[in-house]
């Protein structure tokens, strides 16, 4: 099954990590792995999560680009 | 002035006029705030009938609904209309109260985390811990239901932050809606490339069209460019019914010419829809001769089900514009739609003394052109869907994509309070129309002259129908023939009442409840095996559509008759 990395910048806000990963879920994406750490005086997170799934990984970021406290999220194929 | 009074204020700057909902413990200073505000509060008689109210409210006018409930099980019966509005892409405003942030992780009396709760259901949300967040998310709260593909926002606001004093806080100002993007040169060009070398063009048009407020540009590009089109059941309206191009809506119930029109063109302009389901069929075979020319405001949806040749994304007035300058070769094409729908029309001489429902749909469409129409879910909104002469699609308030029965009487209700002057008409069914009825009593308090049509099948018709076709007529717990007197509920709650089960008698019905000052009923009791058609059946194709029996041997008959 394809295997993504996502780098995800968010707004450090209340609900933005259960957002991410559950969008993931919902959208037919299992995550294998998850970390992060705040970053720029506190008010962003960067988290790195690497998923799987059948659907091409744009299925899932055009719907993480949608999340409010997504600022930026980019993904790459796994080898 | 504390929070509540700040956030009163606010929302009155926002331009709110009307709000839905129920107090309880945990919103009360809120409510103590609204006691002499500007603000028309409707007292519903259910949260659920608020959140489907301030629903009815946004779909009938553009504007943001907003609706109001307490902590627990206030706000987790708003949680339907909540969905409903973030699935057909609704602007709502949703304010829960919340247990003291004190208390809040200590399983308090009624403490729920609805704001965990709705994640997936909201286009975002906020849980306001301190006043100081109050401003900011109120005014993003409305900047983001409203901008770009609308959807309810919830605001969770604990008690203790609705009597926080607020005096420090800036009056509000209303949040400013994003601007739209206009759509690509680039892509707009090889659009215009494809659609001008089609042979066997067709749009297909969904709910984004009215969202977009690009109604006119869909009409001025199929007009111009002669191409036949088909609706989604929240495009409805987004062309008139009458419209010699219009060929109906398509999928599961739709028209035979707009399923034949879509499983044989050969580029498919999707305008402000997404490949639901219930409109596509069978996905792999749907439009299987067909490139995809994909219009559509949200990124998200382009490509996301079906293979897209050009995807446009932006603002659907400025790519409707562009592309109406192309003129395809397509006469021939055209006049076989047109020929089919001429051909394959709904036939409404249904023998026998009984009422037949879309005979009584289409009357009454034709007594009420004008009429914003909300319905329930089940049988009698497809009905409405293929027999309603509808010409705006903001006059017909369904719930395409959560399907939720319950949907049709608070959402007539927000339609109507949003529009007093506006015939407002509520479609139901016998099981839909229980699953909010103590909406009557809101209408009465309020004198809201909704006029309200029960088609009653003492069945779960659709969920029958089901059972009838493919699932050997083993009838499971869709019999609801003990349904109490429709007429004598309707009066007790005060609302006047009447009742017709002969077809010879619709007429006089219908004029008699039109002829209401207020609030109205007409319980029509139809047969209880009557039956949807056309059907795609599941995992078939458009193309396979199962046709009345009944008509079917009318047809034959005439063929038979002497020229």
């Amino acid at each position: 099954m394809p295997r993504y990395q996502l780098d995800l910048t968010l707004r450090r806000a209340e609900g933005a990590l259960t957002r991410v990963i559950g969008t993931a879920e919902r959208r037919g994406f299992r995550p294998l792995s998850v970390d992060g750490e705040a970053r720029e005086d506190g008010d962003r997170w960067h988290l790195r999560l690497s998923v799987e799934g059948e659907r091409p990984a744009e299925f899932l970021t055009t719907q993480l680009e949608k999340l409010y406290d997504c600022l930026a999220v980019e993904a790459t194929p796994c080898p | 002035m504390n929070a509540a009074q700040w956030l009163v204020r606010a929302l009155e700057a926002e331009g709110v006029d009307t709000l839905f909902g129920y107090p309880g413990g945990a919103i009360m200073p809120f409510y103590d705030a609204l006691y002499g505000s500007a603000l028309k509060h409707i007292l519903v008689r259910h949260e659920q009938g608020a959140a489907f109210a301030a629903n009815g409210y946004a779909r009938a006018t553009g504007r943001v609904g907003v609706c109001v409930a307490t902590s627990g099980p206030g706000a987790t019966n708003l949680v339907t209309g909540i969905a409903d509005a973030m699935f057909d892409s609704v602007p709502l405003v949703a304010i829960t109260g919340q247990v003291p942030t004190t208390l809040m992780g200590t399983d308090a009396f009624q403490e729920v985390d609805v704001f965990g709760l709705t994640l997936p259901l909201v286009k975002h949300s906020f849980l306001v811990r301190s006043v100081d967040e109050l401003p900011q998310a109120v005014g993003e709260a409305f900047r983001l239901a409203r901008s770009g593909r609308p959807g309810p926002v919830l605001i969770d606001l604990p008690k203790n932050v609705q009597t926080a004093d607020a005096t420090h806080l800036a009056a509000h100002v209303a949040a400013a809606t994003d601007a739209v993007p206009q759509p690509q040169a680039q892509a707009l060009r090889a659009a215009l490339e494809l659609l001008s070398k089609a042979r066997r063009p067709l749009a297909y048009a969904g709910g984004g069209v009215a969202l977009g407020d690009a109604v006119a540009e869909f009409r001025t590009f199929v007009e111009a460019t002669e191409i036949p089109a088909v609706l989604t059941l929240r495009g409805i309206g987004a062309l008139p019914a009458t419209h010699p191009l219009n060929l109906g809506m398509l999928g599961m119930h739709g028209t035979q010419a707009a399923n034949l029109a879509v499983q044989e063109c050969d580029v498919l302009v999707v305008i402000g829809a997404r490949f639901d389901d219930r409109a596509t069929g069978k996905l792999s075979e749907f439009a299987p001769h067909a490139k995809v020319i994909h219009l559509d405001f949200d990124a998200a949806e382009i490509g996301k089900l079906r293979v897209t040749e050009v995807g446009v994304r932006g603002d659907l007035r400025g790519s409707l514009d562009v592309l109406a300058t192309v003129r395809p070769d397509c006469a021939n094409w055209r006049e076989r739609c047109q020929g089919n729908k001429q051909r394959l029309a709904f036939r409404y001489d249904a023998p026998g003394s009984s009422v037949y429902a879309p005979a009584l749909l289409k009357r009454l469409s034709q007594r009420a052109p004008a009429a914003i129409v909300s319905c329930d879910v089940g049988q009698h909104q497809m009905w409405v869907a293929q027999h309603w002469q509808f010409n705006d699609p903001r006059k017909h308030l369904t719930s395409g994509s959560l399907g939720a029965m319950g949907f049709g009487l608070p959402a007539a209700m927000g339609a109507q309070l949003a529009m007093p002057a506006a015939q407002v008409i509520c479609v139901s069914g016998d099981g839909s129309f229980m699953m909010n009825v103590q909406e009557l009593a809101t209408l009465v308090r309020y004198r809201l002259p909704v006029k309200i049509v029960l088609l009653d099948n003492q069945r779960l018709g659709m969920v029958r129908q089901w059972q009838e076709l493919f699932f050997a007529g083993r009838y499971s717990e869709t019999d609801l023939s003990d349904n109490p007197d429709f007429a004598a509920l309707a009066r007790a709650f005060g609302v006047e009442a009447m009742f017709v089960d002969c077809a010879a008698d619709v007429n006089d019905a219908l004029d008699r409840l039109l002829a209401c000052d207020g609030p109205a009923l007409l319980h029509v009791a139809i047969d209880a095996m009557a039956n949807v058609w056309p059907l795609v059946p599941p995992n078939r194709n458009n193309a396979q559509m199962l046709l009345d029996p009944q008509t079917l041997e009318m047809e034959d008959a005439d063929a038979a008759l002497p020229t």
